[in-house]
């Protein structure tokens, strides 16, 4: 079973996925602050490459689930120096697989166009959008010189999958539950290797609208959603 | 115009200092001793760019922002700080920067970045603005680049012109002599005209944001050169043709 470091363990994310992984990989937890359940984790202080590095010593893979979106300050050195020294680490280390998470940089920009896989991002000077889009470019540079494959999920919204019929709504065009979301990411640490080491994919469970696609996560991640999460949201005839 | 220039203390930003002397007021921001170049129009500041009030008090009344990318001189002796450093003022710090002079109004911005970012590539091809950047791990380049990227933002964002200078190895002609000749060097001196002519950019009306921006490799014009100049269109520096071509060194052979 891989060694897994999950850094950014009990944010937003990654405590509704742990559940669904643990069958699959020995994961270890890290953040800097406590687990929602009080479980113990390691402390690692992204900003901190050393505290980083160690963290990932003897790990077959780090999963990077960091972020600080609004700080004018945290947000350059948590998701930007950060991923970073998780890159920087893996490559003294020898780590030879990381996943990377951030924002989707394409919604706005491309919300009247359809079958939107990989275009340019679009950013803007928001501290969220651009830390995280400088992360991508550190990731994308190690991962070339140091053959790291690197595979980074990018998300809009992130939520619990439906149990009944949702009415008199359209479901969101770029959302993932977290059943997916933890499939995807097993996927990611099981694939051998990624083209040019590194790659960015959509995470979403519904394409009905045929706008923003998954498709290059099911031809080469082979994800596919647990069910057709669209069903739920039928309108009665 | 009214012009600042940061990293004013090196030797790129020096020549800036003379290229635009003549006819502009200058504001020259550095880390270190202040330049040599003193007169009515030419005021030194001082001051971490990360710092938003120190960044505002620098652009207040500016009407142009030179951003020249330069290193500062006291970059921390360990290796790895160093990064950090590099890393923090290419990205955070150019935000503040860009930042600070939005809200002050300033329409035109020039920023400093590398062409080393496509030393990856073979020497059989020649590289134009086209060409998707391969910035290795080192320090210095990597965080230009990632400063480049900041700086671009800034052009989709607001109504600015935004001009990113992606500058050769920079050297002087004259110290070039006991050297191998370098594909990708380009003089000071030219290097500061690329600088002057992007403030003559009047792109901040222009609806599309890619057309607020412009992209421009500036390097030596040297016999069969890999990386090329102004050669594709809408990618030209209007005016800009490099007066310091090493052509002893390049009529002798070499690369």
């Amino acid at each position: 079973m891989k060694k897994v470091l999950l850094l950014g363990a009990s944010g937003q994310i990654a405590p509704n996925i742990i559940p669904d992984m643990e069958s699959h990989c020995d994961l270890i937890l890290a953040d800097i602050k406590p687990y929602p359940d009080g479980r113990p984790i390691e402390h690692v202080d992204m900003r901190q490459y050393e505290q980083v590095r160690d963290a990932m010593r003897g790990m077959d893979a780090v999963m990077n689930f960091t972020v600080n979106r609004p700080d004018p300050i945290l947000s350059f050195h948590v998701s930007t120096l950060g991923a970073l020294h998780v890159m920087k680490a893996a490559a003294e280390l020898g780590i030879k697989k990381v996943v990377h998470t951030g924002p989707q940089l394409v919604r706005s920009y491309y919300d009247q166009d359809f079958e939107i896989t990989d275009v340019p991002r679009a950013p803007g000077t928001g501290y969220y959008g651009i830390t995280k889009m400088l992360s991508y470019e550190i990731c994308r540079t190690y991962a070339r010189i140091y053959d790291i494959q690197t595979i980074c999920f990018v998300f809009n919204g992130l939520g619990l999958e439906p149990n009944e019929p949702i009415k008199g709504e359209d479901f969101p065009p770029f959302r993932i539950f977290w059943k997916d979301l933890a499939h995807a990411c097993c996927l990611a640490l099981d694939i051998e290797s990624v083209p040019d080491n590194y790659q960015e994919f959509n995470m979403v469970s519904m394409t009905a609208h045929q706008k923003y696609t998954m498709e290059k996560a099911q031809r080469i991640l082979g994800y596919e959603p647990a069910e057709r999460w669209e069903n739920y949201y039928k309108r009665d005839m | 115009m009214n012009v600042l220039i940061t990293g004013a203390d090196s030797r790129l930003g020096q020549a800036i200092v003379r290229e635009l002397a003549p006819g502009n007021q200058l504001r020259l921001w550095g880390t270190g001793d202040p330049p040599s170049e003193q007169g009515e129009n030419i005021t030194y500041f001082e001051g971490d760019m990360r710092d938003p009030d120190v960044a505002w008090r620098a652009v207040r009344s500016m009407q142009a922002i030179i951003h020249t990318g330069e290193p500062p001189p006291n970059l921390p002796e360990d290796d790895l700080a160093s990064e950090q450093e590099l890393l923090d003022l290419a990205t955070r710090g150019t935000h503040v920067l860009f930042k600070a002079g939005i809200d002050a109004g300033i329409k035109r911005f020039v920023y400093g970045s590398t062409l080393q970012i496509f030393e990856a590539y073979p020497d059989d091809v020649y590289i134009s603005e086209m060409w998707r950047p391969m910035p290795s791990t080192d320090k210095f380049q990597l965080t230009r680049y990632l400063g480049e990227m900041t700086a671009r933002e800034f052009a989709r964002d607001f109504p600015v012109a935004v001009t990113a200078l992606r500058l050769g190895k920079l050297i002087a002609e004259e110290d070039a002599l006991p050297q191998d000749p370098d594909l990708m060097w380009v003089d000071y001196r030219d290097a500061a005209r690329a600088f002057r002519l992007s403030l003559n950019r009047d792109a901040q009306s222009e609806l599309k944001w890619n057309r607020r921006f412009a992209l421009h490799h500036i390097c030596a014009d040297i016999p069969n050169p890999k990386y090329l100049v102004g050669k594709i269109s809408g990618f030209q520096l209007r005016g800009f043709q490099p007066q310091h071509n090493f052509e002893t060194i390049w009529r002798g052979g070499g690369a």
